[in-house]
C-alpha cells in the first residue's frame, strides 16, 4: 500500500451561532438538568437490561446530543464509547437515508465499525427528539452485546471485519413507535443468546426513549431559544477550561512510546508511537507516525483514534468535571489513512480498544517529558478481558459472560498508585464474583492483591490482583489481555511494575500461558489464572518514607525482601 | 393520645422535644452533648426538663442519634477485624473497580475501614447454590481468630462468600471466636444483608462492626438510665429506612440506625409539608458536626434501597438523606497547598468553638458567625454566653497563615461552608432535574436558621419557612415516627397461582417472626410488599400489595398488572416477559396517635428594639441588624434583623422580610434583587 495523505480532524465543533450569553445560575441549571437527563437514561437502562455486562460492568455509554450532533451531557459509563457516539449518530443517520426519513418515534441500530470505531458487539441504538415537529437533537447508547454471531463471541485472531460480527448499517429496529418485527427476529437469529440479546435491546430501547423523554421536558423547562443559549455557554466554559490548561505546558513536540504484544495473528511485537503537539492553548495528537494497518485485528478506527484523543486530554485538563462537546475543542488529530489508527475495510479491528486504551497513557508518556509532574506513570496497561462461554450440562442452554479486570495504577508525585479499572473504563465495575457464581459454572477461588506486584518509588504504584477461576463445566474461553511483555514504566525514577499474565493450570499439572488467545478449551476442573499487572512507581524508591515502607511491609503489600531490595532506607 | 417524649443528639447538642398529652403542651429543651458518654447527655435533659411524672407516664421515648454516622464520617469507630473466605481478604479494598470521580485521572480509593493487617482469611467455601464445597477448617479458623484478636480488635465483621444461600459457616465462626474468650460485638455478613454482591455486603458489614459496639453499650446503657428515671414505656430509635425501632431490635442490627439522626428531621419536615401543603421543600439541618438535606416531595421523604456513606455502599433502605461534614463546629484550618478548609473535622461539644469558652483554640463556623455579629449581642439562649476575643484570636491564627485579615478570614468561612452545604442540597434536587429556585426551604438544627438566608442566596431560592422549634426539629419530628418492623426474605418464583401460594406462605412466617420479636399493640397495621421484576432480569421494584388480613388478597393478573403499570412509570414501557418474585417483605406498623401542633401566639414585645453591628453578605460590609427575639414578632418584619430564640438564632439579611405564619412558623421571602 502506497503511503498516503495524513488528514487532520478537530476533535470539537466550534460554535453553530453566535447567541447572546444567558445568566451562569441558569447555565448551571441547565448543565445540571441535562446531567440528570443522561442519568435517567443510565438508569433505566441499567435497571432493565438482562445480562451482566450492562448491569454489573456498565459496559456501555449514554449520551443526550444536540441537532448538531454535539455532546450536552453523558452519564457517567465507558468513555472510550462516550468519545465516539457523535460519530455513530451522524453515521446511524446517513445509514437511514438522511436527516429528511427521521420520524417522531424512530430508533435506529447501527454497527459498522468503521463508523462507529468500535467492533460489531459494540452497537449503537439512536432515537432523535423532536420538539414541535422540529428536531432538537438525539439521545443515543452504545452498548456491549454479548454475542453477534461473529465467528467467535470474542476473537483475538480475525482477518477481517466480516468474521466478527453481524452488521447492521443503520436501520430502524423501531418506526415510529412500532417494532419492525422482521429487522428484531434477524437480530436475534444472528445470536448465540438470543434472549440475552433480546434483554438488551428492549433495555437500550427502554434507556433511549426515556433519554428523549428527559431532553423534551429540560427543552420544554427552559424554552428552546434560553436552552440554546445556556448550551453555547456551556460549551465555551468547557472550551475555557481546557485551553487554560495546556498554557501551563511548554510549547514544543513531545513523543510517546507504546508496544503491542502481537497482533493477533502474526508473531513479533508491534510498537508505535504518537506525537503530543503542544502550541499555545491547544494540542495536537499525531498518530501519523504509527505502523500500517495489521492483519490481525488490533486495528483502530478513526472515531476511536479520535475518541481515545478525547478522553486522554479531558481526563487531564478537565478539571475532573464530565466533558462536553466544548472540553473537544482545543484538540486536533491528525492520522494517516492504512495505519492501524486510521485502518481501512475490510481490516480486521476486533481489539480496537487495546491500542486505543494504550494509546491513552503513551500521549501522557509524551507530556511527562516536557512536564513529569502533571502525570502518572503507567497503569497495567490493560483492562484484561477475559468471555466465557459454553452450554449449561444440566439445561443444555447457551450461556456467555465477559468483564474486564483491574490493574494496579501508576503512581505520581505525591501520590501512591491504588488498583482500579483502567482510566479508559473508569466509571465501569467489574462484576462481584458472587453474581458470578449465581449465573456461571465456575468457582474463583482467589481474588487477592498480589505482594510485590508494585513498581517501587518515592510513591509506588498500585498492586495487581491474582485471581483463580475454577471451571465448573467445561467452558470456552477468549483471553484478550495486553502488556505481558513489557512491564508498566515508572516516572522521575520510579521503576517498573508487575506485567500482566493469563495461564490455564490444567488437572494433570500442565501450565500454558494464554494471554491473547481465542476459544481456549478450559475443562471442567482446570483453573483460569488471571494476573493482573502493578502500576509503574514514581521517584526514586530510595526517597521513600521508612514509615511508608514499614506500613506497606505490616500490611503485606510488600514483602521483607522487596522492601530491603528497594528501600534499605527503612532498615538503618 | 399518647405522653411521648423525643431526643435527638447532635454532635454538639442534645435536642429534647416532649408533648404532654394531657395539657396539650409541647416543650423543648437544648444541653450539650457528653461525647464520652451521650446517653449522659439524654439523661441530663431529660432529668432537667421533663418533670417526673410526665417521664412516669410517657408512652414512648423516640430517640435519634448520629453517634453511628458522626463515627462513620469522623472515623473514630471501633477497632475492626475482618474474617473472609480465603482468597478473599482484599474484596473491601478492590471494591468494584471504578472510581467515584470518572474523570479525576487522580482519584484515591477511601482508605477501607479495616487495614489489611486485621483482615484474615480462613479456609472454608460455600457455593452459590448454598451447597458447602468445602468445609470450614476449624483449626486453621482458630488460628486466624487468634491472629485477629493479637492486634486488639474491638468488634469482629465475618462476610463470607455466598453467605447470604447458607449461613453455616458464618455461625460457627461465631461460635469460635465467643470460644476464643471475644467478647465484643460480632457482625455476620448474612444477618445484614440478604442480598448477593460481596464488596456491597461486606461493607455493610463492616460498618456495622464499626459502629456496633458503640451502638450496643449505648442503648443499653441509656435503656437503664431512663428506667432509673421513672420511665416506664417504650424505647424507640428511629431507622434508616424511616420510622423506629425498638432498643432491642436497633442492638441486633445497629446498621440499621447509621441515619437515624437525620430520619427525625426528614419525619418532620414531611409532617410539616403536609399541615402547610407544600409541594416541594428542601431541608437544611445544620448542626454542630454535619449538615443533613433531603428533599421533600407531596409530604415525603424520597426512600432508597442501597446508600452511601463517604463513598462505602451501604445494602438497605434508608431515607434519601445525604450528609457532609460541615456544620457549626467545623473547624478552619489551611491545608498544605495554602488554601483555607472548612471541616469535616469539629470542634464538637468538648471543647466546642472557642467563643464557648471552654478552650478550644481552632476556629470554627460559630467562632466565624459570632464575630461577624451573626449571632446578635453574645449571649446565647442556651445559657452560653460567647467569648468574642477567643473568637478573634482563634480566626486571627489562621488569619495570619494565610495573610489575610480577620473579617476576609470569617465571611471566607461562611462562604466556603455555604458552597459545601448548597452542593450537597444541589445533588437532592438541580442533579435530578428539579430547580431548587422554586422551592421552599426549611432550615432546622442549632446553625440552621443562622446559614438559611445564605443558603438561599445560593441556590437563588425566595423563601424559607423557618419551623417552630427549629433548633430542636429533628427531635419533634422524632414525635411523629411510627413504630415499624420489618423482615424480607429472598423467593425467586414465577407470579403464578403457585408461587403466589409460596410467597404467602412466607409471608406467613414472616409475621410469625416479627410477632415473636415483640407483643403488639392493637392498633398494629399489617402491610406487605413484593420485588418484582421481568424475568432474567437482575433489578427488581418494589411493590405495595393488597392484605386480606395477613394474606396477599389480589389475583396474580392483577398483581402482574400493577408491577407493568408501575413499570411503565418507572421506566416508561414494559416488556414481554414472565414476571417473578425476587423477595417477600412484611411489615408491622404502629401509628402513633396523631398530635396537635399547638404554639403560644407570638406578642409584640414592649422592650426597646436593640440593634447590633453585624457583618451584611447583601451589603459586603457590617451594618446595623435589629435584635428581636422569636415571640415577639407579631407582623412583617423587613431586614437586616437577628432573631433569637431558645435554640437557633437566625440571620435576616439586608433584602429579606421575615413574617409570622399560621402554625407557630416563620416565613421569610426575598423581597430585593
Amino acid at each position: 500500500m502506497t503511503m498516503q495523505d495524513t488528514v487532520l480532524h478537530r476533535a470539537g465543533i466550534s460554535r453553530t451561532k453566535a447567541t447572546d450569553a444567558v445568566d451562569p445560575i441558569t447555565t448551571e441549571v441547565v448543565r445540571h438538568a441535562l446531567n440528570s437527563a443522561a442519568n435517567q437514561m443510565k438508569r433505566a437502562l441499567v435497571r432493565t437490561a438482562f445480562s451482566p455486562v450492562i448491569y454489573e460492568v456498565l459496559d456501555f455509554a449514554v449520551a443526550l446530543y444536540d441537532r448538531d450532533v454535539r455532546l450536552l451531557a453523558q452519564a457517567p459509563s465507558l468513555p472510550m464509547f462516550m468519545g465516539t457516539l457523535n460519530f455513530c449518530v451522524i453515521e446511524a443517520v446517513k445509514g437511514i437515508g438522511g436527516e429528511a426519513r427521521l420520524n417522531e418515534g424512530d430508533i435506529i441500530i447501527y454497527n459498522w465499525p468503521y463508523g462507529t470505531g468500535s467492533h460489531p458487539q459494540d452497537l449503537a441504538v439512536v432515537m432523535p427528539a423532536f420538539h414541535d415537529g422540529q428536531l432538537v437533537g438525539y439521545a443515543a447508547i452504545k452498548g456491549h452485546w454479548l454475542d453477534i454471531a461473529g465467528k467467535d463471541p470474542y476473537c483475538t485472531d480475525t482477518i477481517d471485519v466480516f468474521q466478527e460480527g453481524t452488521i447492521y448499517p443503520g436501520v430502524k429496529i423501531v418506526s415510529r413507535g412500532e417494532l419492525n418485527d422482521e429487522i428484531y427476529r434477524i437480530i436475534l437469529a444472528n445470536s448465540r443468546v438470543p434472549k440475552m440479546i433480546a434483554g438488551d435491546l428492549n433495555a437500550e430501547i427502554v434507556g433511549v426513549r426515556t433519554g428523549v423523554r428527559a431532553l423534551l421536558e429540560v427543552v420544554e423547562r427552559f424554552g428552546p431559544e434560553v436552552f440554546g443559549r445556556a448550551v453555547e455557554e456551556m460549551f465555551d466554559h468547557g472550551e475555557r477550561v481546557v485551553r487554560d490548561y495546556f498554557r501551563r505546558i511548554p510549547d514544543g513536540r513531545y513523543i510517546g512510546h507504546g508496544v503491542m504484544d502481537g497482533n493477533g495473528v502474526e508473531p513479533g511485537e508491534v510498537p508505535f508511537q504518537v506525537a503530543v503537539e503542544v502550541r499555545g492553548d491547544g494540542v495536537r495528537l499525531d498518530f501519523s507516525g504509527v505502523p500500517g494497518q495489521q492483519a490481525g485485528p488490533i486495528n483502530c478506527p478513526v472515531p476511536s483514534t479520535i475518541s481515545t484523543s478525547r478522553v486522554a486530554i479531558s481526563m487531564l485538563a478537565g478539571m475532573g468535571e464530565a466533558p462536553n462537546e466544548g472540553h473537544f475543542r482545543a484538540v486536533e488529530v491528525v492520522t494517516r489513512p492504512g495505519t492501524m489508527f486510521h485502518p481501512l475495510p475490510p481490516a480486521p479491528c476486533f481489539l480496537y480498544g487495546w491500542p486505543a486504551l494504550q494509546a491513552i497513557e503513551v500521549i501522557y508518556q509524551a507530556i511527562s517529558t516536557a512536564a513529569p509532574d502533571l502525570v502518572p506513570a503507567m497503569s497495567g496497561g490493560c483492562i484484561c478481558s477475559l468471555v466465557h462461554w459454553g452450554t449449561r450440562e444440566a439445561t443444555g442452554e447457551p450461556w456467555a459472560d465477559g468483564a474486564p479486570h483491574p490493574t494496579g495504577q501508576g503512581a505520581w508525585r505525591g501520590g501512591d498508585g491504588g488498583t482500579m479499572l483502567h482510566i479508559s473504563e473508569s466509571a465501569t465495575r467489574f462484576s462481584p464474583v458472587e453474581v458470578w457464581e449465581s449465573r456461571n459454572p465456575w468457582l474463583v477461588e482467589r481474588m487477592e492483591l498480589a505482594q510485590d506486584s508494585c513498581g517501587p518509588g518515592e510513591w509506588r504504584g498500585g498492586l495487581g490482583i491474582d485471581f483463580d477461576f475454577r471451571m465448573l463445566e467445561d467452558t470456552y474461553v477468549t483471553t484478550s489481555v495486553e502488556r505481558t511483555k513489557n512491564p508498566p514504566w515508572g516516572l522521575e525514577g520510579g521503576q517498573s511494575a508487575r506485567a500482566n499474565d493469563a495461564l490455564i493450570l490444567r488437572q494433570d499439572g500442565t501450565v500454558e500461558s494464554r494471554p491473547k488467545h481465542t476459544r481456549i478449551a478450559v475443562r471442567k476442573g482446570d483453573v483460569l489464572r488471571l494476573s493482573t499487572g502493578g502500576g509503574g512507581g514514581f521517584g526514586d524508591p530510595g526517597g521513600r518514607s521508612p514509615e511508608a515502607v514499614r506500613r506497606d511491609l505490616a500490611n503485606g503489600y510488600i514483602s521483607e525482601e522487596f522492601a530491603r531490595r528497594h528501600h534499605p532506607q527503612a532498615f538503618d | 393520645m399518647a405522653t411521648r417524649i423525643g431526643v435527638d443528639i447532635g454532635g454538639t447538642f442534645t435536642d429534647l422535644v416532649y408533648y404532654d398529652d394531657e395539657t396539650g403542651e409541647t416543650v423543648e429543651a437544648k444541653v450539650p452533648t457528653v461525647p464520652h458518654a451521650p446517653e449522659e447527655g439524654v439523661v441530663h435533659a431529660v432529668r432537667d426538663h421533663v418533670p417526673r411524672h410526665v417521664v412516669e407516664r410517657a408512652a414512648f421515648f423516640l430517640h435519634g442519634t448520629t453517634v453511628g454516622l458522626n463515627a462513620l464520617l469522623e472515623r473514630r469507630g471501633a477497632t475492626v477485624g475482618l474474617l473472609a473466605t480465603e482468597g478473599f481478604r482484599d474484596v473491601l479494598e478492590i471494591r468494584r473497580g471504578d472510581r467515584a470521580e470518572m474523570y479525576n485521572l487522580f482519584w484515591r480509593q477511601p482508605e477501607p475501614l479495616v487495614p489489611r493487617f486485621r483482615r484474615l482469611g480462613v479456609p472454608e467455601r460455600v457455593m452459590a447454590t448454598g451447597e458447602v464445597h468445602r468445609p470450614l477448617d476449624e483449626a486453621a479458623a482458630r488460628a486466624a481468630i487468634a491472629q485477629l484478636l493479637a492486634t486488639e480488635v474491638d468488634s469482629v465483621a465475618v462476610c463470607l462468600m455466598n453467605a447470604y444461600a447458607n449461613p453455616v459457616h458464618e455461625l460457627r465462626l461465631e461460635a469460635l471466636l465467643r470460644e476464643a474468650g471475644f467478647e465484643g460485638g460480632i457482625s455476620l455478613s448474612h444477618r445484614i444483608s440478604g442480598e448477593f454482591r460481596e464488596y456491597e455486603r461486606t461493607s455493610t458489614t463492616v460498618i456495622d462492626a464499626f459502629v456496633r459496639g458503640r451502638m450496643s453499650n449505648y442503648l443499653q446503657r441509656l435503656d437503664a438510665r431512663l428506667r432509673e428515671l421513672g420511665f416506664g414505656g417504650t424505647t424507640l430509635i428511629t431507622r434508616s429506612g424511616s420510622g423506629s425501632m425498638t432498643f432491642a431490635e436497633a442492638e441486633d442490627r445497629p446498621f440499621e440506625t447509621i441515619m437515624s439522626g437525620p430520619v427525625g428531621g426528614a419525619h418532620g419536615a414531611s409532617e410539616f409539608a403536609k399541615v402547610l401543603g407544600i409541594d416541594a421543600l428542601i431541608t437544611a439541618d445544620v448542626g454542630g458536626t454535619s449538615f443533613d438535606t433531603a428533599l421533600v416531595l407531596n409530604g415525603e421523604p424520597q426512600v432508597l434501597y442501597e446508600g452511601s456513606i463517604d463513598g462505602m455502599p451501604v445494602q438497605t433502605p434508608w431515607v434519601d438523606v445525604r450528609s457532609i461534614g460541615a456544620g457549626g463546629g467545623s473547624l478552619a484550618h489551611v491545608d498544605r497547598g495554602g488554601l483555607m478548609r472548612v471541616g469535616p473535622q469539629s470542634a464538637g461539644a468538648v471543647p466546642g468553638p472557642a467563643a464557648y469558652g471552654k478552650g478550644g483554640t481552632e476556629p470554627a463556623l460559630t467562632d466565624a458567625a459570632a464575630h461577624l455579629g451573626m449571632l446578635g449581642p453574645g449571649e446565647l439562649a442556651s445559657g452560653i454566653t460567647l467569648d468574642l476575643a477567643a473568637a478573634e484570636g482563634a480566626l486571627g491564627r489562621v488569619a495570619q497563615r494565610l495573610g489575610q485579615d480577620v473579617e476576609t478570614v470569617a465571611t471566607g468561612v461562611l462562604r466556603i461552608a455555604t458552597a459545601a452545604m448548597a452542593g450537597a442540597m444541589r445533588e437532592v434536587t438541580v442533579e435530578q432535574g428539579l430547580d431548587p429556585r422554586s422551592m421552599v426551604l426549611l432550615p432546622f438544627g442549632g446553625a440552621g436558621p443562622l446559614m438559611a438566608v445564605l443558603l438561599a442566596e445560593e441556590l437563588g431560592m425566595r423563601r424559607i419557612i423557618v419551623p417552630p422549634y427549629a433548633g430542636n426539629f429533628s427531635a419533634w419530628g422524632l414525635l411523629g415516627a411510627d413504630m415499624v418492623q420489618s423482615a424480607a426474605r429472598t423467593l425467586v418464583t414465577v407470579l403464578d397461582e403457585a408461587g403466589l401460594a409460596s410467597a404467602n406462605g412466607l409471608l406467613g412466617e414472616l409475621f410469625g417472626t416479627l410477632g415473636q420479636r415483640s407483643a403488639r399493640p392493637d392498633a398494629t397495621v399489617a402491610s406487605a410488599r413484593l420485588d418484582l421484576r421481568y424475568r432474567g432480569q437482575e433489578h427488581s421494584l418494589t411493590l405495595d400489595v393488597p392484605l386480606d388480613g395477613l394474606r396477599i388478597e389480589a389475583a396474580p393478573e392483577t398483581l402482574r398488572a400493577s408491577f407493568a403499570e408501575e413499570y411503565r412509570k418507572t421506566f416508561g414501557g414494559v416488556l414481554d416477559a414472565a414476571v417473578e418474585i425476587v423477595a417477600v417483605r412484611a411489615t408491622y406498623t404502629v401509628h402513633l396517635p396523631p398530635r396537635e401542633m399547638k404554639v403560644s401566639a407570638s406578642k409584640a414585645s414592649d422592650a426597646a428594639a436593640r440593634s447590633v453591628e453585624a457583618h451584611s453578605f447583601a451589603h459586603g460590609r457590617r451594618m446595623p441588624f435589629l435584635v428581636l427575639p422569636r415571640t415577639s414578632i407579631a407582623r412583617p418584619v423587613d431586614g437586616p434583623a437577628i432573631v433569637t430564640e431558645a435554640t437557633s438564632t437566625l440571620y435576616v439579611d439586608a433584602g429579606w422580610r421575615v413574617a409570622p405564619g399560621a402554625h407557630g412558623e416563620l416565613l421569610l421571602e426575598k423581597v430585593k434583587g
